[in-house]
């Protein structure tokens, strides 16, 4: 079963995963999301790992969620996908992981810029739910996270990955 | 050379409690072996034919005596008393057990060592002129660089699964020690007209099955520029690099269907929005890096120039060891020594942990601490005085490290082959010894000059085979062992890619065949200072076909 997790638990009625979501907001891949912005509600948006997310740009303040995909842990376009979306394009709203989401993986995706992850391996959410991501504190490199630059090198940052 | 501080020290002390976590995981069935397979990997840990292999970073190929006495302790407590040196610069060990990997690397650790990034998906570790710092013909040390690019890469969020592994090499001079063409960022340090250092950098060379050399997209990089411009070539690479297909997933492969052109155009788009932005390199930080790299004092040693010429007078043997392994260093007083790997009939980077040890004491005693690996998988002591070149090389001979043949025909560069490795077509070091064996005699190695023979066990080319002035490539026909010629290969400042002679031969013809083809040199070359691949690019590959088949085709 897929769980919806954040840095602050896993999320009770998620809107978007809700079988009977008929009238909450809709949930679109690229070409329909950008037609779609011809009415004024706001929506979300599901892109695959070969969408050119600049192309939300005209579209941004409307959209209340971007989905990047993972269609298997091997294929990091969404890495990228997702540093362009929050330092690029200005993205704020919630960007979520989708496909194959696995542990070891999280960390990585939190310092991109995701917040919000689509979980379905059992182990994988029982160590979410105790807070024990398998991360590094210390990193080399500035990314779309909140870590904070520390005294020293310009390029090092740290942050409490399970604070 | 660099030292971690406290941050290095508890980023890598994090590192290996993730593994070791990794590792649990995978013992209790919590993660696949799919999934744990890219974690171990970008750990350094392989499953090989027979064991696992653990795979340590050597940065940039610099070493200190320390470092190189761990190496020792670890081959013989937890392998079998050898180590590999590798064509990456690195270290390699195939008879680790997967319990004690932890361990190791804890031990590592103490003397700010890892694992990390040495093979996976993502940005290798970074080689350099295994000179630098010591070399006269270098604008600047690159090493400086190579440590920021290291510590920029280590465990990146956005460029830890790419469309395939990447490897960075940076040089400092116009003679290419580091063979930049054939990585997929190959960066020349260089200065311009205003004396300001910057970067020609290079993309998607590399070998394998599609050997491609690097295309120069930049002629000059502003030093500072080095992290943005990086960033975006590798932001390009992820996002297009292509996935549907492992063999064409380098970024060589990106260069070549995109071309060079656009694909430099997209890089100077994305490079033009993050150029002054957080990766910038301010001015302190790179002088800081420099100073770890500062040279050592070098006192004046001009008793060693008179004492040098005596020593070479008395003793031949010294002589063709001075004349083939030591090179000379930019203070006149001083040399760079290579000590050579390739004993003849051994196996090509071996060391074992007696030799370690030796090398980290010699090192100490007469090389200011320093110790370099070589990517033709020889060692150096980069800073030696021309005065104790003699006691040095007494040293050597008693541990057999003073084999006389850097750059000749027996330093021979050979992947594990089908004696370690698990995608093996063919073996590699038993043609390596064999061919050492054959032509062991040091007046007639002497006589040949400068031949680089490398030798892959598959079409990976991690023995560079593609490169060599002779390359030799395993290959499997009918189940039976074969080995493909090609010749004119070079990975310098001149790099060319050799060209196949035509069918193979089996592993009791290849030595003969090798033969032939020098027989050939040495028949057509214009004189003893024409070297083989001189001779090659002059004469072409005919004569030497004619040699190899002719008789042959003419009896079909
Ligand atoms: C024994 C286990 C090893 C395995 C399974 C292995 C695997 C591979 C593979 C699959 C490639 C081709 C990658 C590609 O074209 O995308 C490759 C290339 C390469 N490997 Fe290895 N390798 C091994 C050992 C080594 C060793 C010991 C060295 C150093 C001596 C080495 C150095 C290289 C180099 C330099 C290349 C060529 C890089 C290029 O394509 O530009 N490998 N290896
Ligand atoms: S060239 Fe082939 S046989 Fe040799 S180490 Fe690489 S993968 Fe193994």
């Amino acid at each position: 079963m897929t769980v919806i997790w954040t840095q602050t638990g896993i999320v009770e009625n998620d809107p978007w995963t809700q079988p009977s979501a008929e009238d909450g907001p809709k949930l679109l891949p690229l070409a329909e999301a950008l037609e779609h912005a011809q009415d004024n509600a706001p929506f979300g948006v599901v892109l695959q790992p070969a969408d050119d997310v600049r192309a939300l740009a005209p579209v941004l303040d409307r959209l209340i969620l971007v989905a990047l995909t993972f269609p298997a842990f091997s294929d990091g376009r969404a890495f990228s996908q997702a540093m362009l979306l929050r330092e690029r394009l200005g993205y704020k709203a919630e960007l979520r992981a989708v496909g194959t989401v696995l542990l070891d993986q999280i960390p990585l995706m939190l310092r991109t810029g995701f917040d919000s992850f689509a979980v379905e391996h059992a182990p994988t959410i029982q160590r979410l739910i105790d807070k024990r991501l398998p991360g590094i504190d210390l990193h080399y490199q500035p990314a779309a996270d909140a870590a904070a630059q520390t005294p020293g090198y310009s390029w090092r940052r740290t942050a409490l990955l399970n604070g | 050379m660099y030292r971690y501080d406290e941050f290095d020290h508890a980023f890598v002390a994090a590192r290996v409690s993730q593994f070791r976590d990794q590792v649990e995981r995978r013992l209790s069935g919590d993660i696949s072996e799919e999934a744990f397979k890219p974690l171990r990997l970008m750990n350094g840990v392989y499953l090989q034919l027979h064991a696992y292999m653990l795979r340590v970073a050597v940065p940039y190929g610099t070493l200190n005596s320390r470092q190189m006495r761990k190496l020792g302790h670890i081959a013989r407590i937890y392998d079998r008393g050898y180590g590999h040196f590798t064509t990456r610069q690195n270290i390699q060990f195939n008879w680790p057990a997967l319990s004690d990997i932890p361990a190791i690397l804890e031990e590592l650790a103490e003397v700010e060592m890892h694992a990390i990034q040495t093979s996976g998906n993502c940005i290798r570790n970074v080689t350099a002129d295994h000179f630098a710092g010591a070399a006269a013909d270098e604008v600047a040390d690159p090493r400086p660089y190579a440590e920021i690019l290291r510590q920029w890469s280590s465990v990146h969020p956005e460029f830890s699964y790419l469309p395939r592994k990447f490897k960075i090499a940076v040089t400092a001079a116009e003679r290419d020690r580091a063979a930049i063409q054939v990585h997929d960022i190959g960066l020349q340090l260089k200065k311009d007209a205003q004396g300001r250092l910057g970067f020609a950098v290079w993309i998607g060379g590399g070998q394998g099955r599609t050997p491609l050399l690097a295309k120069k997209i930049k002629d000059f990089l502003p030093e500072a520029d080095l992290l943005s411009y990086v960033t975006a070539i590798m932001r390009v690479y992820n996002l297009h690099g292509r996935r549907d297909n492992k063999f064409k997933a380098r970024i060589k492969i990106l260069v070549h269907e995109t071309g060079v052109e656009k694909l430099t155009q997209e890089i100077d788009a994305e490079w033009a929005q993050l150029k002054d932005g957080a990766l910038k390199l301010p001015e302190a930080d790179v002088a800081a890096i420099n100073a770890y790299f500062a040279p050592p004092e070098l006192a004046p040693r001009a008793e060693g120039w008179g004492e040098l010429a005596a020593w070479q007078k008395s003793d031949s043997g010294f002589a063709s060891w001075v004349g083939r392994n030591v090179a000379p260093h930019r203070h006149p007083d001083y040399a760079m020594v290579t000590i050579s790997l390739k004993p003849i009939g051994g196996i090509p980077g071996d060391a074992s942990a007696d030799q370690m040890d030796a090398v980290a004491r010699l090192a100490q005693e007469f090389g200011h601490d320093q110790i370099r690996v070589t990517h033709e998988q020889n060692l150096v002591l980069p800073h030696v005085a021309l005065a104790d070149l003699e006691p040095l090389y007494r040293a050597l001979l008693t541990d057999g490290l003073a084999t006389a043949n850097a750059g000749l025909i027996t330093d021979i560069i050979a992947c594990p082959g089908l004696d370690y490795c698990a995608l093996a077509n063919a073996r590699s070091i038993p043609v390596a010894q064999e061919i050492s064996n054959r032509f062991a005699d040091p007046a007639r190695q002497a006589d040949i000059g400068d031949l680089k023979i490398k030798i892959s066990g598959c079409i990976n080319a991690c023995g560079h085979h593609h490169v060599g002035h002779i390359g030799i490539l395993g290959v499997e026909k009918k189940g039976e062992e074969l080995y493909q010629i090609s010749l004119g290969g070079s990975g310098d400042e001149n790099a060319s890619i050799g060209q196949i002679t035509g069918r193979g031969f089996g592993p009791d013809q290849i030595t003969d065949a090798i033969e032939t083809i020098v027989a050939t040199y040495l028949a057509n070359r214009t004189g003893a200072d024409e070297p083989f691949i001189d001779c090659y690019r002059r004469i072409g590959a005919d004569p030497f076909k004619a040699a190899l088949y002719g008789s042959e085709a003419q009896a079909a």
